[in-house]
């Protein structure tokens, strides 16, 4: 390093494409394991701008200067993390150290919006829609569902890497323009996360009452001659419900949720009134 | 395959399993589905890791760590349920229900981690400003050791003492139990579903719920059917939303420019 110190700093202080995609694997193969309650991501931030840094500041002072601002608490979907600093990056490749208020501020500002969409998309829809898919295949011992689940996800590679591109080729002006159309699209696909739980809900939730009315000779099974002839999945629309009321209540946790239905089945399962449907 | 060889490679995919879940690959994650696929290869049996996986990923829809919060670890119960049933016969509900405490204790050993890692934290801003730059990255490494090690540990346990104790457990327990136990692994699939109504515009969008609902239940259409309607739902919404978008963005600089005459 201390030679290319000699050379004209604008030359040297432009990144290779190596370079920055090197800077992205440090994030997006790291990005939360560095996580603390204090600065929450940010010593994988530091980490993965680490390289890059040094490269964009030979000079030892301005250097620390940079890490210091990346040691700051951060915090965003790692997905979503790539825009931002490919913004902050090529911000501080073209302005050196005077960009460092600037590039603090853009951080600070897009974590927020950013993960919100992130965390959306991301870790409720489609986990949502493939863990649904797969989920239920599975419990038809059909392993494609999880399959396609990892294929999937490993594609995503590429669409991490165009995310981050795109940070650093328009840098702050983007957050505007991608900021609306990706609240129209959460708000689609939310309808197809939609159809899939309303699905989920007569297919894998299974109640199964083994009841029978003895009048005389005849019997009338409570499952299929009454609930079942009422509507099909006329018990598990119930508890869907029911649960849904429930976890809307401040004082009811899932955890406490899945308890009082092991306690409920427990107590079914003793008294005769829920079976194990054949 | 010997089952020395099978404890290590368990132990070896909940190092990994860890290690991906903290990124943005989520190639395995801690994704219930996917562990028990892979748990279920290592371990010969497939069908269970499958099946149990299956619950437990549904049981856990919607339960998503948002801004680095803490949840119950359905990786690890995955894991341990699946380890469990085909060491000792144990039924789905009875491997579920020994697994799900299991993950929860390792939620706590996530708050530790968390904690530690703010040491390694100011560590590594110490070497900053102490110039001795490359010790930060070995310092961030340790970092991702003890993250690893939050699953490892537990696993590592179960791994070594689980299966005599759980033998011993299911030689106790009446059938009732057990019965109950596999009743509610067939049910608890709903908290899931519940959570997920709970970040999702059920209000907004009742309609499509209901008719995903009457799809499968009425119609019996496959679930990837109903995501192809549903899909095809979305993208209608998606391309009428964003013309209105267009016109909306129009009015507004018309109206603009109104203003500055």
């Amino acid at each position: 390093m201390s030679k290319d110190t000699t050379v004209n700093p604008t030359e040297t202080n432009k990144l290779t494409v190596k370079e920055r995609k090197n800077m992205f694997h440090r994030w997006i193969f790291f990005s939360g394991l560095g996580y603390n309650f204090e600065t929450q991501q940010a010593p994988s931030v530091a980490f993965s701008m680490r390289k890059a840094l040094r490269k964009i500041y030979p000079n030892d002072d301005d250097y620390i200067k940079s890490m210091d601002n990346q040691y700051k608490y951060f915090n965003v979907t790692p997905q979503m993390g790539n825009i931002i600093l490919g913004a902050s990056l090529a911000m501080e490749e073209k302005d050196g150290i005077k960009s460092l208020n600037a590039v603090q501020a853009l951080k600070t500002s897009l974590m927020g919006p950013f993960s919100g969409v992130g965390d959306s998309v991301f870790w409720i829809l489609l986990p949502t829609i493939m863990g649904s898919i797969a989920g239920y295949m599975a419990l038809q011992k059909n392993a494609i569902g999880a399959i396609i689940w990892m294929l999937i996800y490993v594609a995503l590679y590429w669409v991490k890497m165009w995310l981050f591109n795109i940070g650093y080729t328009s840098g702050t002006k983007l957050v505007t323009t991608l900021g609306a159309k990706i609240n129209i699209f959460t708000d689609a696909i939310s309808v197809m996360g939609l159809m899939v739980v309303g699905s989920l809900i007569s297919t894998v939730v299974k109640v199964y009452v083994p009841l029978k009315f003895q009048t005389g000779k005849v019997a009338l099974s409570l499952q299929t001659g009454v609930l079942d002839k009422i509507m099909p999945g006329l018990l598990p629309v119930c508890i869907a419900w029911a649960v849904y009321y429930l976890l809307g209540k401040k004082s009811w946790t899932p955890t406490k949720i899945i308890l009082l239905i092991i306690a409920v089945c427990l107590l079914g399962s003793l008294t005769g009134v829920l079976g194990i449907a054949k | 395959m010997p089952t020395f060889l099978q404890n290590i490679l368990i132990i070896m995919l909940a190092a990994y399993m860890a290690w991906d879940n903290g990124t943005g690959n989520q190639i395995t994650g801690n994704w219930p589905v996917i562990i028990g696929l892979l748990v279920g290869l290592i371990m010969g049996d497939m069908g269970t890791g499958l099946s149990i996986g299956g619950t437990l990923q549904l049981m856990s829809l919607g339960v998503a760590a948002i801004g680095g919060s803490s949840i119950p670890e359905y990786g690890v119960a995955t894991i341990v349920s699946v380890f469990l049933a085909i060491r000792t016969g144990a039924s789905t509900g009875t491997a579920i229900a020994v697994g799900l405490p299991v993950g929860m204790l390792t939620m706590q050993l996530d708050i530790i981690v968390k904690i530690v890692n703010n040491f390694f934290a100011h560590w590594s801003q110490r070497m900053l400003h102490e110039k001795k730059f490359d010790k930060m990255d070995p310092i961030f490494y340790l970092t991702v050791a003890c993250w690893m090690l939050k699953y490892v540990i537990p696993i590592m346990l179960v791994v070594l003492f689980g299966t005599p104790i759980v033998k011993m457990i299911l030689h106790v327990i009446p059938a009732w139990f057990t019965n109950g136990l596999t009743i509610a692994g067939g049910m608890l699939p709903v908290v899931g579903i519940g959570m997920l109504l709970r970040f999702m515009p059920v209000k907004k969008y009742l309609t499509y719920l209901i008719l995903g609902f009457v799809a499968a239940a009425y119609v019996k259409i496959p679930i990837l059917g109903i995501a192809l309607i549903g899909g095809a739902a979305a993208y209608a919404i998606y391309k009428n939303n964003s013309q209105n978008l267009v016109k909306s963005d129009l009015q507004q600089e018309v109206e603009g420019d109104d203003f500055d005459e």
